[in-house]
């Protein structure tokens, strides 16, 4: 369905309330539609006040007993029937023509925003099989744990080697007691070593970016460099990419493949046409390139409506063949340049910051995928033929904001276990968890280091320890910052044992009254 | 809101809002405070989607992560929601 929509002054609106069925006069040209029968009117930009039931939209002719948005250069008529007071998101509305309404709108022509239905996913537990389950159970009742992983392995060797009754409840006990064996001890120094774990291989790693795998137009970060963006959790990654699968129906197909890349690719107007300014008789002339529009997929008709957006200036557009002319209706040289400027870098088709998209047929899954150098994921999800729940990015920072913090953790294992397995390194995955862990704990990603968790520890002592020395002790000597010596830098640095393995046994003799 | 729906993305793990009156055993089998857990924020997208099947979800409540875990096939983690 689509809405008119304008903003306006609560003055007027109130006006229109009180007025109402009665004629509304615009300063915007509005093609007569008949699907249009509401409006909506903001007066923040944030919210919409007012919905109107619309029955005619017509061109204005100096009709008398109207009410006007405006004094002059008045454009459409709408007839108002009914209007009333409401409370409405504008984020639940999108342009018709294809762009998002971040921007205060003055007038525009929406459609309500499609929402998809949000439910759970079918739980995991449920998944497992009837023997995994009761087997849980049972070592739930006896007070035990024991991972789902070794649960369902006990469960496929009781079936392959027939074990029953009471050796199988023997087997149960003595995986228990490994599994337990194999913990690690409490006070145990898990950061140390996972640091150390991940250091080690660090010293291997290259220095230098290497190209993407299979497609050499695409420079991918890797080695040590990715390693230290992805801790870092740097705002935009150096080389950022996405990774986008298709629908079921579309994966097979080349051509729908090349159609959604090309409909991402981020494309200016300068990349399919050159730009000419004529300062004397005061217009820009856009000579479109029609090799390079084909190359782009792009029809001269798409770009018209969209640059009939670009409402900075007062210009007359003029069209012949393949050159466009915008000329200014009031000759300025100032303006003109500004309007060529604005030409220049004027976004005709696609996402914003996705530069390139490649197609490629990944001969293992049987299908097309595309991968991008620059990444969008909140635009990309949204769009058709893209499979949402496999779409993914290396844009840490991004994933925690459109997919949440569990995601961003979940990200972080896996772009970090993918960069050290490229160079060959095996490190185990729990160490890497453990940063995840550490990063993601406060609901949002941190770096680890002095802007990150190091910066943030409780202790001035510990702090200290780890950079920029004088400025923490300073800062502590004029608040007066109490240090409680839990941690262990700072049991170091004054020479007591540290509180980890047998130093974090405390003994203390209470006397009997 | 989106055309589509976070919940079912691959890299987002299960959650679910915890009942108010399981709080109390959870974080006794655990034998923490509800701020020792690690923390998830109101604004969280995937706390936002919640909100429209459960309603709104005030600071202070545990929300029930199940992830599929690479080491122990399936992990049950918690995480107390805070503002912002």
């Amino acid at each position: 369905m689509t809405i008119l929509a304008w903003k306006d002054t609560l003055k007027k609106v109130k006006e229109l309330i009180d007025k109402a069925p009665v004629g509304y006069v615009l300063d915007y040209e509005v093609q007569p539609d008949k699907s249009i029968k509401e409006a909506l009117i903001t007066v923040t930009g944030k919210t919409f006040v007012a919905k109107a039931k619309i029955s005619k939209i017509a061109p204005y002719e100096n009709e008398k007993n109207v009410l006007k948005k405006k004094k002059d250069r008045l454009k459409t008529l709408v007839m108002v029937e009914k209007i009333e007071e409401i409370q409405d998101d504008i984020v639940n509305y999108e342009e018709v023509s294809g762009g998002s309404i971040d921007k205060i709108l003055s007038f525009s022509v929406l459609a309500k925003k499609e929402e998809a239905k949000i439910e759970q996913r079918e739980p995991m537990e449920e998944k497992l099989s009837s023997d995994v389950k009761s087997l849980l159970r049972q070592v739930e009742k006896d007070g035990e744990k024991l991972p789902v992983k070794i649960a369902e392995k006990l469960a496929e060797a009781k079936k392959q080697y027939k074990i029953e009754g009471k050796d199988f409840d023997k087997l149960v006990k003595a995986t228990i007691e490994k599994y337990k064996e194999t913990g690690v001890d409490a006070y145990e120094a898990v950061g140390i070593v996972g640091a150390q774990s991940i250091g080690e291989p660090g010293t291997q790693m290259t220095m230098r970016t290497f190209h993407f795998a299979g497609v050499a137009e695409m420079d991918v970060t890797l080695g040590l460099p990715r390693l230290i963006e992805i801790v870092d959790a740097r705002k935009t990654p150096s080389t950022p990419s996405m990774t986008i699968y298709m629908t079921e129906k579309a994966r097979g197909d080349e051509d729908r493949a090349v159609a959604l890349a090309r409909s991402i690719e981020s494309t200016t107007l300068l990349d399919v046409a050159d730009i000419e300014v004529n300062t004397t008789e005061s217009y820009v002339l856009i000579m479109l390139d029609k090799q390079k529009m084909l190359e782009r997929g792009l029809k001269r008709e798409e770009i018209l409506p969209r640059l009939k957006k670009i409402r900075m200036q007062k210009t007359t557009i003029t069209e012949e063949d393949d050159q466009i002319k915008l000329s200014l209706d009031e000759p300025s040289f100032k303006k003109i340049y500004q309007l060529y400027e604005n030409l220049k870098t004027f976004q005709v088709k696609g996402l914003d910051g996705i530069k390139r998209a490649i197609v490629k047929f990944d001969q293992k899954a049987k299908e097309w995928v595309i991968y991008t150098q620059g990444s969008n994921l909140a635009g990309v999800l949204e769009l058709k033929d893209v499979d949402f729940a496999r779409t993914k990015t290396n844009d840490i920072i991004e994933i925690s904001q459109v997919l949440g913090v569990e995601a961003a953790r979940e990200a972080i294992i896996e772009e970090s276990t993918s960069t050290l397995h490229n160079a060959g390194l095996n490190t185990d995955i729990r160490h890497l968890m453990l940063v995840a862990d550490m990063m993601t704990f406060t609901g949002v990603v941190e770096a680890i280091g002095r802007h990150g968790i190091s910066g943030k520890k409780a202790s001035v002592l510990a702090r200290a320890a780890f950079e920029i020395t004088s400025k923490h002790l300073l800062n502590a000597g004029l608040i007066g910052e109490v240090d409680r010596l839990n941690g262990v830098a700072e049991n170091i640095i004054v020479g007591q044992p540290i509180t980890l393995g047998t130093g974090a046994v405390k003994l203390s003799y209470r006397r009997e009254e | 809101m989106a055309k589509y729906n976070i919940l079912m993305h691959e890299m987002v793990p299960e959650h679910w809002l915890v009942p108010v009156k399981d709080e109390e055993n959870i974080l006794k089998s655990l034998g923490v405070t509800k701020g020792q857990l690690p923390k998830i924020r109101k604004s969280d997208p995937v706390i936002k989607a919640l909100e429209k099947m459960e309603g709104e979800i005030v600071p202070g409540r545990i929300i029930e992560i199940v992830r599929k875990s690479r080491t122990s096939g399936i992990a049950k983690i918690y995480r107390t929601v805070i503002g912002e």
